[in-house]
């Protein structure tokens, strides 16, 4: 079945299943490995991209129910430069394994696109559809926070 | 300009945070295939049926292996009492029975589901104590025949493994006490639950077998992988790639040899990646544990003597178990003074998954327990809680029951002091329903073996091949990296750390037991001082200086005092390999055993905890009493670490260590059924902690700098996660006036302690 999908920026046609979900059509027609599968059932965040700038779980999402709207995956974010979210993340300790780092770049850069003064508690809020094992959160937050030009 | 102390971007966090790193499960080769493996639905049964012909005729399926097609030995850790396939019994729900590769993993997935097993089911054996005993079926009625690697060791039955020390005194000291205090612990297993699933893709080419996977442990894998296959180690070829978590779960063996058969059968690369309930049900989980303790104790305060009982539940394979049973010996000697304590460990089988390691090894649990059980004494003597610890805390010089002597024990009083300064035990705010709770622990530096090549590439910048591995916890990105930039004294984005290969990179034991940073470094700082000599060689023929004259500059080499004169890296390597002089070196290292004493006990395959660090955690905590919620309110940490060589980094693992613990302590439950089978099969049931569950742990930093260097660094990573569940669990009894001595602690378990206290 015929599907095309405006992905960064860029229009892509392909044939996919029409029970594909939008995660398989991304990382195994596509090739963006960015996006990561982590649990296949929507609890893990690792497979967040950008549907019209709102975060979806790919894993679960069909690839035919995008349509025509704006797909922005992690390859779409800080394509030239890091964007300052990303920089943040570096600065603050953010990152350990990294392999829910694509996921909780898309749902935070959703929400300071939403709300570009957040304060911790709307920031710990936002992120609980994403799970990271490594970090406890606190750099990630902090970094939100170092954006936002909130306080701890 | 320094290295060590800085707050440094970790070397892969560009890559990580642009989502472009590959991580094992993103590898991907021309021409491959997928695999799928048929695991037992039941925990104890005896297979009567296999048929394979169903999956075998389906288009576009390439193999069906079974035991049939695959070696029949058994292999293991410690004992050999694994296989590849179950052939008859089955003693595990999970246990391998065929393995399947298809043009697709959907299409693997479905012939798995078109294999037809019939299995004669018999009831598991799943509780410990039923185990024990002479009415329970053998788990492995073959367990004599087993082999164990090296010496064997106390086992029988279904006790795969027995510590046991029983040192004089103790009858006496029971006989004179004048309080005995009796408990009993139970903890359960915890899901290591890393985000990235274990994943492998095999090739097999020539005769030998190349597997890609992202693991802390390369060099076991090769080894392991050879052990089952019945091959040579340099027929397999181990290459790493970035690894998304691991926490202890990918330190072994598990799905590389089904890989490398199906690739051997069908000549295609072959890629398995679990799905999340297959993850979370072969996971080699922390395991569950009964902890019976008794304790002799004066009335003036004093613990005179003591009897501990653990059974720890290691499933229906040995794995890290016999080695595991040693860890509540040489806890129970820390950080309290106690006198003549005997201690018995039994590693115990039961048709439950196999256990195995996770992040704090055993700690998680003893530590609770033993914790716990110190609160209860203070409050029968009806002395503060935290004043009783002090009173009887293990100073300079203390000796562990292992005859280890700890000479900077008195850490643990600075550690006390310092979380005292930042949150006051006594001026803390007594509200309805909240509580405060601390705990501490000694825990060690994995002593491993570990090496790396130095390489002064042309353009000036280090090259450092190894085996070690990055797990996330910035050991290699930070750790080693900027060890390596301090050694040359350039800056630390002028390294190149490699990835692991098998074929290439020299030995590391792997990211296990917070052993990088100290072991690793160590390695680092003996190729760097050969690298410097061979460096300056060259450069006291360019500079038409002695050797002994010159120094390392910022980026360069220049005579001592006349910086003027600076040959920069990159023309001292280039000259190098103009006139045909290699600028490598290599250095190894293991930490030495520290001295103990082997009398002390048998079945001590675990018998010290080297470069010890000393840790102190407090807990404040308010329960709801309409849902038995739990709030943790504040939580300190005083961590010795030796010397910071990156704050972000060690801020980083006390954070995340202590969010884990806060899981463990809290929700993360992995339940077994009567049918010995996991009652939570995913993400959704398997509880973790999330950004709105966790604070922001109040982290306090102690540097003792280790004499051994590498520039005093010690281990780091591991032990924030050990004294979580005790700490929250005292400050939850202390909230709910009862006692809680089961983890996690569930809103049930608080809502019956209030009732039972009347609060």
């Amino acid at each position: 079945m015929q599907l095309t999908l405006n992905v960064n920026g860029h229009t892509r046609t392909l044939d996919a299943n029409p029970a594909a979900t939008l995660l398989d059509v991304l990382r195994d027609e596509l090739g963006l490995i960015g996006t990561k599968e982590g649990c296949v059932e929507g609890e893990c965040g690792a497979c967040t991209v950008l549907v019209d700038g709102r975060p979806v779980d790919s894993c679960i999402f069909p690839a035919h129910a995008v349509g025509t709207r704006e797909l922005t995956t992690i390859e779409g974010v800080g394509t030239v430069d890091a964007t300052p979210l990303q920089q943040a993340m570096i600065k603050a300790g953010a990152i350990q394994c990294g392999f829910c780092t694509p996921g909780f770049v898309m749902t935070l850069t959703a929400l300071l696109d939403e709300n570009p003064s957040p304060d911790e508690a709307t920031i710990r809020r936002s992120l609980v559809g994403n799970i990271c094992r490594c970090t406890g959160y606190s750099q990630i937050v902090d970094a939100v926070l170092e954006c936002s030009g909130g306080e701890r | 300009m320094t290295a060590i102390g800085a707050a440094a971007p970790r070397s892969d966090a560009d890559t990580k945070v642009r989502g472009t790193a590959t991580y094992g499960v993103d590898v991907s080769l021309p021409g491959m295939i997928h695999g799928a493996i048929m695991r037992s639905p039941v925990a104890r049964g005896r297979i009567r049926r296999i048929d394979t012909s169903k999956a075998e005729s389906m288009p576009g399926v390439w193999a069906v292996i079974t035991a049939a097609d695959a070696p029949s030995h058994r292999t293991g850790l410690k004992i050999r009492d694994e296989r590849m396939f179950a052939t008859d019994l089955i003693s595990f729900e999970g246990e391998p029975i065929a393995a399947v590769a298809a043009e697709s993993r959907e299409l693997a997935r479905r012939a798995v589901a078109a294999i037809e097993v019939d299995i004669d089911e018999a009831q598991p054996v799943v509780d410990m104590d039923f185990a024990l005993t002479d009415d329970s079926p053998l788990v492995h009625p073959e367990w004599d025949s087993y082999e164990t690697v090296g010496d064997d060791f106390p086992r029988g039955g279904n006790v795969c493994a027995e510590m046991s020390s029983d040192p004089e005194g103790v009858a006496e000291v029971f006989a004179i006490a004048d309080h005995i205090i009796e408990d009993e612990y139970r903890s359960q297993r915890q899901y290591q639950a890393y985000l990235e699933p274990k994943g492998a893709v095999a090739i097999y080419e020539g005769g030998r077998y190349t597997v890609h996977i992202a693991h802390q442990y390369p060099f076991r894998v090769r080894d392991r992988l050879a052990e089952v296959l019945g091959i040579s180690s340099s027929d397999v070829r181990i290459v790493g790639h970035h690894i998304g978590g691991g926490f202890g779960a990918k330190l072994d063996v598990s799905l590389e040899p089904y890989a490398a058969l199906l690739a051997r059968a069908t000549g295609r690369p072959v890629k398995i990646v679990y799905e999340r309930s297959e993850d979370l049900i072969t996971c080699q989980s922390r395991e569950d544990a009964i902890f019976r303790v008794r304790s002799a104790i004066a009335s003036d305060g004093r613990i005179l003597g003591r009897e501990i009982d653990v059974l720890i539940n290691s499933g229906a394979a040995g794995t890290d178990g016999p080695y595991l049973a040693s860890i509540a010996f040489i806890l129970a000697g820390a950080p309290y003074r106690v006198g003549p304590t005997r201690v018995r460990c039994r590693s115990v089988y039961t048709n439950t998954a196999p256990t195995g390691a996770y992040r704090g090894v055993s700690g998680t649990h003893v530590i609770f327990a033993l914790e716990r059980h110190t609160d209860h004494i203070a409050q029968t003597l009806d002395v503060d809680r935290r004043e009783f610890r002090l009173k009887n805390l293990i100073t300079d010089g203390h000796t562990l029951l292992n005859g280890q002597v700890l000479p900077d024990a008195g850490i643990f009083a600075q550690a006390f002091d310092a979380v005292e300064e930042k949150a006051p035990w006594a001026e803390r705010a007594r509200e309805p329903y909240t509580g405060v709770g601390i705990a501490a622990t000694v825990w060690l530096t994995n002593p491993q073996p570990g090496s790396v090549i130095l390489k002064l590439n042309e353009d000036g910048r280090l090259g450092v091949i190894t085996g070690a591995t990055e797990n996330g916890s910035g050991a290699v990105a930070m750790g080693v990296t900027q060890i390596a930039a301090e050694e040359l004294r350039i800056s630390p984005d002028q390294v190149v750390v490699t990835m692991p290969d098998t074929d290439t990179s020299p030995y590391d034991a792997g990211s296990q037991g917070s052993r990088t940073t100290h072991v690793v470094g160590r390695a680092v700082g003996k190729a760097a001082s050969e690298l410097r000599q061979k460096i300056y060689e060259i450069a006291a023929t360019m500079l038409e200086a002695a050797v002994e004259d010159l120094e390392l500059v910022d980026g360069g080499v220049a005579v001592k005092g006349s910086p003027g004169s600076k040959l920069t890296l990159s023309k001292i390597a280039t000259q190098a390999t103009a006139q045909g002089e290699s600028l490598t070196a290599t250095g190894a290292h293991a930490t030495p055993q520290p001295r103990f004493d082997p009398t002390c006990a048998s079945g001590l395959l675990f018998p010290t905890f080297p470069t010890p660090t000393y840790h102190v955690h407090l807990a404040e905590v308010r329960v709801d009493p309409v849902t038995g919620n739990v709030e943790v309110l504040r939580y300190v940490v005083a961590q010795e670490v030796g010397t910071v060589v990156n704050p972000l980094g060690i801020e980083g693992q006390v954070q995340g260590g202590v969010a884990q613990g806060l899981g463990y302590a809290l929700w993360e439950n992995l339940t077994i059924g009567e049918d010995g089978r996991y009652q939570q099969r995913n993400l959704e049931s398997y509880r973790l902690p999330l950004a709105t569950d966790v604070p922001r742990v109040e982290t306090i930093i102690l540097e003792h700098p280790d004499e051994g260097g590498p520039y005093g660094a010690k281990g780091v990573a591991e032990p924030p996660i050990v004294p979580v569940a005790a700490a929250i669990a005292n400050a939850v009894s202390d909230a709910v006036g009862a006692p809680i001595d089961t983890i996690p602690i569930t809103p049930q378990a608080v809502l019956e302690a209030l009732s039972r206290s009347g609060r």
